[in-house]
């Protein structure tokens, strides 16, 4: 390091600034070459499970023409390439509350005048709209929907003589009887919270409120949410919160230590007889043992059966965004992956619900039970899915799980809302 | 065990000479109370303190290479101990193709070494022109200007970084590099100037007595004397780079150049749990750090107290 460069005085100097220029107007020729040369297009896609499957196929996609080649993408920073302003071409992941922001913004493109908008069930592209929307804009397509309810283990049922619950009380019975025969009626990972969201809480609020009216009003209201308010957590929520703890003692004693994987290696075990998670649950649990018989069930929160409802979620949505480079590329793609032949083996994979209008019944006997439901539009998303990060609300209700005082933890849920609203 | 030292070299002193062996009788009395070679009284809470500060680090380590051993099926078993049954290296390999291994491997390597070489050489650059030059009031304020620096986290200026790299075109590997040598510049250079202030300047005039410009002042005599600050700053600069996620994943705008600890974020998710591909991905990016530890045990040692003492 120190001989070489020492003799040359003041010249090293000015070479080492040279040098220095020429490396940096390298690396900008660099990137600008890489950007404009060719007709390359993102594919931005990050579900972990499903990159094989999706690298797949954009390869396919980059075979079947010649004007564009697609570059599979999961680990760019979502927000940071918004900010860079070179967001990916397209699309295709989770759509949720933060999505929702790009979107109201108006930081998606307008894709109503595609033929495959006009594909998607009514109810499905609806569910979109849920979150803040950008006026006279279609910009999300939904391109799957997993269904969330209760797992049962069959053959623990069968055992026991048990049917699948319709009602509130059917449902105590089950948990009775099972707890009487010494097999834990629902597994519980507590020490995820999110697992308690997700599942104890999303269901027993979304069986037994509207979620959706819920929250507009909530959003309404904003800053003066509070305790004589029309809507609040405390008020409208109690309930369902309350019957959610009238369920904390059919779980396993140690759910507070458990976490999502241990769940899932108990599940396949069959040490408990139903556990609150979705779909994504059952490729975990066949990680872990096999030659089980589990079906789903709608979690009954109120006496009349015709209040059974699943609780659905955009697993993956479609969009382009305004800033992208390769916008016709980007409709290409998109259009290619909407085809039947590529969009309903997908689902097929990953246990999801189709989206579009003629979109074929799910087979896989773990989740057909909740076929019916999806197809009669008997679904909710979950309501934890409608607070903002900046609200600690899975923490909240694992506390409320843990023995917390539901009204107070409540309020304290409204007290936050209204501050967030004020700010905002 | 230094308390056993002075006993053990009295010993063979005290066999030599005469006079010495009057004090031999007292000997066994001494050697009672410090004990003999290999049978010294052991020190039992440091023993404790240090075997749980062993353990601590063993058994995660042990976790690790037992889980990249194991079959999924065995991996999600809930017996993070129970031994690999069967053995498999299946995981290493799904784990290679899944990062793209190589790629992600040596795009880590070029933003380290940039890192580490460019925080050594501009560091000490600037140490060095401001502590030869503190009487002049532009290098003073310079240092301080480098200092306040220092209370500037990256994640505060996260989003126009992103904006600036993106205009600049430096939104890849060598932007997080330049951008790694500029926020450890303020703490570096403290080392330095530090450590540069106790090197005489009698040193520096007599090599320019014998006609040396500054740089060669600088590369032939000041950079070496550097040296155990060049090894801490090193050694920071490659734990800070090598295991940087937040920086790389926000500036590098192209997937195909992500580094290492980016592209491992795929394996932490909500919904699913593959330890033994984690793991063995993990294994593969730590080993560099474990090798070049292993090899530059006694810098690493020598260089942390170093800064420790500033």
């Amino acid at each position: 390091m120190s001989s070489s460069n020492g003799p040359r005085g003041p010249l090293t100097r000015r070479t080492l600034l040279a040098g220095a220029g020429g490396a940096l107007s390298a690396a900008a020729l660099a990137a600008c070459g890489s950007a404009s040369g060719s007709s390359q297009l993102t594919l931005y896609q990050s579900k972990p499970e499903a990159i094989p499957y999706f690298g797949q196929l954009a390869a396919d996609f980059s075979a079947s023409q010649e004007r564009f080649s697609v570059q599979h993408d999961i680990a760019t920073n979502l927000s940071a390439s918004f900010v860079r302003n070179s967001p990916p071409d397209l699309g295709c992941l989770n759509y949720n509350l933060e999505m929702g922001r790009f979107m109201e913004r108006g930081a998606l493109s307008d894709l109503s005048d595609l033929p495959e908008a006009a594909m998607i069930r009514e109810d499905v592209a609806d569910l979109a709209d849920w979150y803040p929307t950008y006026e006279g804009r279609t910009s999300v397509l939904p391109y799957s929907v997993t269904a969330a309810s209760v797992i049962y283990n069959r053959r623990l049922f069968e055992e026991h003589g048990l049917e699948v619950p319709t009602t509130w009380e059917e449902l105590l019975t089950v948990c009775e009887t099972l707890q009487a025969a010494d097999v834990i009626p629902i597994y519980g990972t507590f020490l995820d919270p999110w697992t308690i969201a997700q599942g104890l809480f999303d269901y027993t609020v979304g069986g037994m409120v509207d979620v959706r009216s819920f929250y507009q009003q909530m959003d309404e209201i904003g800053e003066d949410v509070g305790p004589d308010s029309e809507v609040s957590f405390q008020s409208t929520l109690l309930e369902p919160v309350q019957r959610m703890m009238e369920l904390v003692p059919y779980f396993n004693s140690d759910a507070p230590s458990r976490a999502y994987g241990d769940g899932n290696t108990a599940m396949a075990q069959e040490r408990a007889a139903m556990y609150f998670q979705g779909p994504w649950a059952f490729g975990e649990i066949e990680k872990a043992g096999s030659d089980l018989d589990l079906g789903t069930f709608p979690l009954p929160m109120t006496d009349d059966p015709a209040d059974l409802k699943v609780r659905v979620n955009i697993d993956l949505s479609l969009w382009i965004p305004e800033a992208a480079n390769e916008q016709e590329g980007a409709r290409e793609l998109l259009q290619y992956l909407m085809r039947p032949e590529v969009q309903d083996p997908y689902n097929a994979e990953f246990l999801a619900f189709g989206t579009t209008k003629d979109a074929p019944a799910v087979t896989d006997d773990r989740i057909a039970e909740m076929q019916q439901y999806y197809d009669e539009g008997r679904f909710y998303m979950g309501a934890s899915q409608f607070i903002p990060n900046s609200i600690p609300a899975q923490n909240y209700i694992q506390s409320i799980a843990g023995g917390a005082d539901a009204e107070q933890t409540l309020a304290r849920l409204d007290a936050d809302w209204a501050r967030l609203a004020f700010r905002e | 065990m230094s308390t056993t030292t002075p006993a053990a070299s009295a010993a063979p002193a005290g066999s030599t000479p005469d006079p010495s062996r009057s004090s031999a009788t007292t000997q066994p009395a001494r050697r009672r109370r410090r004990g003999k070679v290999g049978r010294e009284r052991i020190n039992w809470p440091v023993t404790v303190l240090l075997l749980v500060g062993a353990l601590a680090v063993l058994v995660p380590l042990f976790v690790t290479v037992n889980m990249s051993l194991k079959t999924t099926e065995q991996a999600v078993d809930g017996n993070a101990f129970g031994l690999p049954d069967p053995l498999t290296f299946s995981s290493f390999v799904e784990a290679w193709n899944l990062t793209n291994f190589p790629r992600g491997f040596a795009i880590s390597i070029f933003i380290t070494t940039i890192a580490v070489i460019g925080e050594i050489v501009i560091s000490a650059l600037a140490a060095y022109a401001i502590v030869r030059n503190w009487d002049h009031r532009l290098f003073r304020w310079s240092f301080f200007y480098l200092l306040a620096a220092m209370f500037i986290p990256f994640p505060v200026v996260a989003l126009p970084q992103i904006q600036l790299t993106g205009m600049l075109g430096l939104d890849n590997p060598l932007g997080v590099a330049i951008l790694h040598i500029a926020f450890a510049l303020a703490f570096n250079t403290l080392l330095f100037t530090a450590f540069l202030r106790t090197i005489p300047l009698e040193l520096e005039e007599s090599m320019r007595m014998d006609g040396a410009g500054t740089w060669q002042v600088f590369w032939k005599l000041i950079l070496p004397l550097l040296g155990p600050m060049c090894a801490t700053v090193g050694i920071f600069a490659f734990i800070a780079s090598w295991n940087d996620f937040m920086m790389p994943s926000l500036i590098i705008s192209d997937p195909t150049l992500q580094t290492i600890p980016v592209l491992q974020n795929m394996f932490q998710t909500q919904f699913s749990n593959s330890y033994n591909v984690a793991f063995a991905s993990y294994l593969m990016a730590m080993a560099p750090a474990i090798i070049v530890y292993l090899f530059a045990q006694r810098w690493v040692m020598s260089g942390l107290t170093q800064g420790a003492i500033k």
